[in-house]
């Protein structure tokens, strides 16, 4: 076992590895519960780890999740379990239930957790359709869209297309620089026999042509809407290495919430062009690891929304800020660039599985079996939903 | 009518083509209490039109009136309108009102200006008949475009102007039907903003009409409320706040094509405005089109009613400020934008400045006769249109520029309630007999659509002048 982590700012970081990944297929139309899809997910990651499920004694979701954990739990014959959170925040919590089941087994409330995300998104409740009413009550909860709602602002689309045109604005990037994010995700998609997009790539003039959702964004800037469930399965090291395959090192696993942060509307910082909290995130990442962007293969930068890709590789340091369009400029991100991105599709490719498919794909790349394999991957990164409070990951090739 | 009479009616009107009206003398010189009301009607602050300190050291050489209150003076104001019968126009009208055609709106006009007129000036007009077109269809109803060319001399028989001019005479009643409105059906409302005590004195400052900017004893704004300074500490009983002057500027925009939500009209623009005070606020941005949309525009607060307990904050492109100085031929680009103008359509600049271009047509002051005649309520006369455009494109080029023409189409009507807002660009500068001869090309847009469009060709000083 080599653990490259010296910085050592946490207990977990290199001392607890993703032992499991499960998945569904991911369709538009799963004709199942979401409660089949998650058990489904759940008793996948577990299989993929070679544990019985009734092993796990530990269970991370996001509050956005409808299936409850002790639902899940029933079904998965679990007889105690003895960690159980929820993270706030839609998307933005992928990676952080990655970093919460890393803590419960570092601090050993647990052994083994399951991360999972599971739902009809597409065929039951649309998620694209945003909040069309106000949520009805005087909390801050539901106050907090009485400043964007009454004026039409009721899609995540909308709030991302906010942040696009102030990002253009000051850095001089076009609709062409968000488009080349969507070309590179269906371009690795169309090559993922699991991706809704597989055998489908796209061109710029595609992006271009494809109509407004909300401007400047096209619909090829949008992620899609999809049905589908994801588990991970989550142990110590030193557990991982008893059991089925090869772990996945959590090299760095970290949350972040930074300065005046609004749901999707942070949109009262003296700069809005950047994402403070993916790079409180990084900064934490790379204190934990002791990596550098040069120790990094690829990256899964999470994708609902293209345009907030370009801030993601400047927070993360491998370029200016300001400057990811050029980074971008002569297909950096796709399969052998520099920096390839969602080898998997992304969520605009693959599916929309709230970003926890894409941590599925990062685990692949570090044991070596994606469809759209890096050569050489070490580490990888994954972050989860932007504009939110948000978390990220680097994922470590076992050693 | 049968197809034959309809050609012998069409006859008799066109017989008139080409014939001259006899001179019409103004009943009025030019003087200052009608630029005064003219001026006050269309806020048009020129010093050049009421300072006469200040305009006997302009390019007139002492106080003048606006140029586009060139016909003005000869309208017949409110006094039993006797129809010449050698009147080519009042003979065409007189048959075009006897067959039913009584509607009547204006819908082009092209002023030339050979020099500013003076108090003291008494005008002669001169109009000829250039045409009456066949019956046409139009959104209005069935009717006749009647075009004259009108021909002004001052007291010296001094050639002053001329003026192209086109009405429509039409039956109301045989316009195209509007578009299908869903009767009876209500709107359904925007989302509610839903509040608390830590908010709702924000909403409660909207219903006063009111933008109201949270503030804490340190002099720190904050936007949307907190209940505590993070800085100091300081967690007041209650919200203090500031009135905004409603003045910003758009620092981002995103406009939502999908989904469309029943409560709102798209294309919607919904802006990220920094307002004076220093905090963000998001809200719509009205009159004006997406396209005119950019980061930085300014923009000034108006309201909407959404709900009978529900006001909200909207931006509309701030009315720029009036030049004081006047822009130089060389400082000018073609090319070059003029910054939008947003005009409310009140009642009051309705009538007011009908009346003060001496228009007592009263399908532009009396409401029930505007629907007799066809129209949903009263509507803008075609000389108002003309002042606001030259006040418009004056404002831009500063105090001393001088209008050589001015032309105009219009199309949508300004009825009350609507907002015109104007844009413009440079389309064309060049030497013209050694003055410096600038081309500017406008629009009014409504909600309907666009009111008035048009181009101006106005002279700028070579040099700044010298002015105290």
């Amino acid at each position: 076992m080599s653990i490259t982590n010296n910085a050592g700012t946490t207990n977990y970081a290199g001392t607890t590895a993703i032992a499991g990944i499960g998945a569904t297929a991911f369709t538009k139309d799963s004709g199942r519960t979401p409660m089949q899809l998650a058990v489904e997910a759940c008793v996948l990651a577990c299989e993929d780890a070679g544990l019985d499920p009734s092993r796990v004694d530990g269970m991370v979701t996001f509050s956005a999740e409808q299936n409850p954990e002790i639902e899940v739990a029933r079904n998965l014959g679990i007889k105690e379990l003895k960690h159980f959170s929820m993270i706030h925040h839609g998307g933005g919590a992928a990676c952080g239930t990655i970093a919460q089941a890393a803590m419960a087994v570092a601090s050993g409330q647990a052994d083994y957790v399951l991360a999972y995300r599971a739902f009809n998104e597409r065929s039951w409740h649309r998620f694209g359709t945003g909040v069309q009413a106000n949520p009805a009550g005087a909390e801050a909860s539901a106050t907090q869209y009485a400043w964007t709602s009454p004026f039409g602002l009721l899609t995540p689309a909308s709030w991302v297309a906010m942040f696009a045109t102030r990002y253009m604005h000051e850095y001089g990037a076009t609709s062409l620089d968000f488009g080349r994010v969507a070309v590179a995700d269906r371009k690795h998609a169309a090559t993922n026999p699991k991706a809704h997009f597989y055998q489908r790539p796209v061109t710029l003039e595609d992006h271009q042509n494809s109509r407004w959702i909300v401007e400047p964004l096209h619909l090829l800037d949008c992620c899609q809407e999809s049905d589908g469930g994801q588990a991970i399965l989550v142990t110590t090291l030193e557990r991982a290495k008893d059991l089925k395959g090869v772990p996945a090192v959590i090299a760095g696993a970290a949350q972040g919430v930074a300065e005046d942060q609004h749901m999707m509307r942070s949109y009262f910082r003296d700069s809005i062009t950047g994402i403070p909290e993916m790079g409180l995130c990084a900064r934490q990442l790379w204190a934990q690891s002791g990596l550098t962007t040069a120790d990094i293969q690829a990256a899964i930068f999470y994708d609902h929304f293209s345009p907030l890709v370009l801030p993601q590789i400047e927070e993360f340091g491998f370029c200016e800020r300001g400057e990811a369009k050029d980074f971008i400029a002569d297909g950096a991100i796709e399969l052998g660039g520099r920096l390839p991105i969602n080898t998997h599709g992304g969520q605009l490719g693959e599916a929309y599985i709230h970003g926890m498919n894409g941590i599925a794909e990062a685990v692949r790349l570090v044991r070596g079996t994606s469809v759209n394999q890096v050569p050489g991957a070490e580490n990888i990164i994954v972050t989860a939903g932007t504009a939110v409070p948000t978390s990220a990951l680097i994922i470590q090739k076992y050693r | 009518m049968s197809d034959a009479d309809d050609a012998t009616f069409l006859a008799g009107l066109q017989a008139h083509v080409g014939a001259t009206g006899t001179a019409v003398a103004s009943r009025d010189a030019v003087n200052e209490p009608m630029i005064r009301h003219w001026c006050d009607a269309m806020e048009d602050a020129n010093p050049n039109y009421t300072d006469p300190e200040h305009a006997s050291g302009g390019p007139h050489g002492a106080l003048a009136a606006p140029p586009t209150m060139l016909n003005a003076w000869t309208m017949l104001g409110n006094i039993p309108r006797i129809l010449d019968p050698n009147d080519p126009q009042g003979g065409v009208n007189a048959k075009l009102d006897a067959a039913g055609y009584v509607g009547v709106v204006a819908t082009n006009s092209e002023h030339v200006y050979k020099r500013y007129l003076h108090p003291g000036d008494l005008l002669t007009s001169k109009q000829k008949l250039v045409e009456v077109s066949e019956e046409k269809q139009t959104g209005l109803g069935i009717g006749h475009f009647v075009t004259t060319e009108t021909e002004y001399y001052d007291q010296t028989g001094e050639h002053v102007g001329s003026m192209f001019f086109r009405i429509l005479k039409f039956r109301p009643g045989t316009g195209r039907p509007a578009a299908a409105t869903a009767g009876g059906v209500e709107r359904p409302k925007r989302p509610r903003p839903s509040s608390n005590p830590d908010s709702e004195w924000f909403w409660e400052g909207c219903r006063e009409r009111e933008l109201r900017v949270q503030t804490f004893s340190d002099g720190t704004t904050v936007y949307p409320p907190m209940v505590r300074n993070p800085r100091t500490g300081e967690m007041p009983d209650t919200p203090a706040w500031q009135v905004s002057s409603g003045r910003g500027s758009l620092y981002s925009y995103a406009i939502p094509h999908h989904p469309q939500v029943p409560a709102f009209d798209y294309p919607l623009v919904v802006g990220l405005v920094e307002l004076e005070e220093g905090v963000r606020v998001v809200s719509n941005v009205v009159d004006c089109t997406p396209a005119q949309v950019e980061v930085g525009m300014p923009l000034e607060v108006c309201w909407l009613q959404a709900d009978d307990d529900v006001v909200l904050p909207q931006f509309r492109p701030a009315r720029p400020e009036r030049r004081t100085t006047t822009r130089t031929f060389d400082e000018v680009t073609v090319g070059e934008k003029l910054p939008l103008c947003p005009i409310p359509i009140t009642p009051t600049l309705i009538v007011s400045a009908a009346i003060a271009s001496r228009d007592y047509q009263a399908v532009h002051h009396d409401r029930d006769d505007a629907h007799n005649k066809g129209s949903k309520d009263i509507f803008m006369n075609i000389l108002t249109s003309s002042g606001l455009s030259g006040r418009y494109i004056n404002d831009w080029a500063g105090p001393d520029a001088v209008f050589k023409n001015l032309k105009l189409r219009l199309g949508a009507p300004n009825y009350p309630y609507d907002t015109m807002t104007l844009s413009g660009s440079v389309t064309n500068k060049e030497i013209v007999d050694g003055e410096g001869i600038v081309t500017i090309a406008y629009q009014g847009l409504n909600s309907l659509g666009a009111h008035v469009t048009g181009t101006a060709d106005i002279a700028l000083p070579l040099v700044a002048l010298a002015r105290s």
